[in-house]
């Protein structure tokens, strides 16, 4: 449930900024078939660059439905000064509220909205502030537990912002995918690709800098990293996150560029970054393990101790029984 | 002004008979059923050696940190403990993930979490425990009564020696 929504709340968030960034660089969208409804004709051409607070409401709920008792969730908001849970809760409020409204004012066409004016520019810079934040508080949320040293570090919240950037971007792109919503600035959807394989390097760079400096930092971060690289969650890794989410997108993506962008490539590339986004997700949640206490390190010793002591006994028995045999 | 007290476990006294267990989840729920006790017995019973795991209530607790509704709390005029309030707890289970002894407990059939609140001053453990491997102490003399066991200990190892 929490790898779901960590998933959504950073792809949805990841693809407002994008988009957003898109309108403030002037690249020119392609009127899209229009539709009607209660006697409005909609604007259906920025739906596919602006639905990420859509993503981020649905991923809201699978926090809610993790809860013990569903409908105290209005709770979570009364500890801002210290919890993150609660400091999230009106993050991604703000975010979902206002990404909402400007996705609604981007279709409706009302004229007393006043659509074109430069006021707007105000709730989107503060609509992409608080998708940035969204983005990077999913990897924050993981990092609010100390006792896990895998998590406990300011690089965590840094890997999940690239990858939200970068799975984002592709979310924009497979959604324009055959609608020809880019045939008016095709430069455009080249420069997204380009972006996203930058993305991608990026993201390859501090997922080595985030597992390299978590290796060393306990024995605890040690063992995560090799539960992760070497152990049980090796598929979920090398697999999902190297693979699907790394590799396989930045060959495919450059074949595509070089290749006139073709469409199958594309929507190939983009189906694993998106897995790999999630793999990179339920891998880093799976692979926590908590730090040791001393107490436990006192139990480990004594429990040591007691096994050779029993060892130790055991052989003084079998020698005397062979002794009196 | 109040002395503080805290549990002191001796593990070395600890049978693993899990009476604790019993008697306070009795305490608490009303049920004998140990999984919903506040306190829990860690068990190695290849080399018999128990530990019986209670709230520490620390100085500085991350389980407050992180409580998302302040229902984790402390509370200075009683024993400076730190217990959660069931009736503001979400069951989000974030101050079971920042504990680092792993202590409250998510109680499956209320929905929320749960945790040692010292009986309201009558701990149950202390009370049934036959051997006195939890005792309910001032927090000051503590590392005093810890002392004075472990060199009883050695003089009466010192005395085998002779």
């Amino acid at each position: 449930m929490i790898a779901i929504y960590l998933y959504l709340a950073g792809m949805g968030a990841g693809s407002f900024v994008i988009g957003t960034l898109m309108g403030w660089l002037g690249v020119k969208l392609n009127p899209l078939p229009s539709l009607s409804l209660l006697g409005y004709t909609l604007n259906l051409s920025k739906v596919p660059v602006l639905w990420g607070p859509i993503l981020v409401a649905i991923g809201a709920p699978f926090l809610i439905l993790d809860l013990g008792i569903k409908w105290r969730f209005m709770y979570a908001c009364l500890n801002p000064r210290t919890s993150w849970v609660a400091r999230g809760f009106l993050i991604l409020s703000t975010f979902i509220i206002f990404g909402l409204a400007l996705f609604v004012k981007s279709i409706l066409p009302l004229e007393w909205v006043h659509g074109e004016s430069s006021l707007w520019r105000i709730p989107e810079i503060i609509a992409v502030f608080f998708a940035l934040a969204t983005a990077v508080y999913t990897g924050i949320l993981l990092k609010a537990t100390k006792s896990v040293p895998l998590w406990n570090t300011y690089v965590l919240p840094v890997l999940f912002l690239v990858s939200a950037l970068s799975t984002g971007s592709m979310a924009i792109i497979l959604s324009t995918l055959g609608t020809g919503l880019f045939s008016l600035d095709s430069a455009a959807l080249r420069a997204l690709m380009v972006a996203v394989q930058i993305l991608v390097v990026i993201e390859g760079i501090v997922l080595y800098l985030y597992l390299s400096g978590r290796s060393r930092v306990s024995e605890q971060g040690r063992d995560s990293v090799h539960l992760l690289l070497l152990g049980e969650k090796k598929f979920f890794f090398w697999g999902g996150d190297i693979l699907l989410g790394l590799v396989l997108p930045f060959v495919l993506v450059s074949i595509a560029v070089f290749s006139g962008g073709n469409m199958l490539l594309i929507f190939l590339s983009g189906l694993t970054l998106l897995c790999g986004g999630f793999f990179l997700r339920v891998g880093v949640l799976h692979a926590g393990i908590k730090e040791q206490i001393p107490m436990h390190r006192l139990m480990e010793i004594q429990y040591n101790a007691m096994v050779e002591r029993t060892k130790a006994l055991r052989g003084l028995k079998s020698g005397e029984t062979r002794e009196i045999q | 002004m109040q002395e503080e007290k805290v549990l002191v476990v001796d593990q070395q006294k600890c049978t693993g008979c899990r009476l604790c267990e019993l008697v306070c989840s009795v305490f608490h729920t009303g049920t004998s059923n140990p999984s919903r006790s506040r306190v829990k017995v860690v068990k190695w019973e290849d080399v018999g050696l128990y530990l019986p795991m209670a709230c520490n209530h620390c100085e500085k607790p991350y389980c407050v940190e992180v409580c998302p509704t302040k229902a984790c709390h402390r509370e200075p005029e009683n024993n400076n403990r730190v217990t959660i309030d069931k009736k503001l707890c979400i069951g989000c289970r974030t101050c079971i993930i920042a504990c680092p002894f792993g202590h409250p407990f998510f109680d499956v059939q209320e929905r929320v979490t749960v945790k040692c609140d010292f009986c309201d001053g009558d701990p149950q453990c202390v009370r049934f425990c036959d051997v006195k491997a939890i005792s309910f102490t001032d927090a000051e003399k503590t590392n005093l009564t810890r002392k004075r066991e472990a060199f009883l200990r050695y003089a009466e190892s010192m005395k085998h020696i002779r």
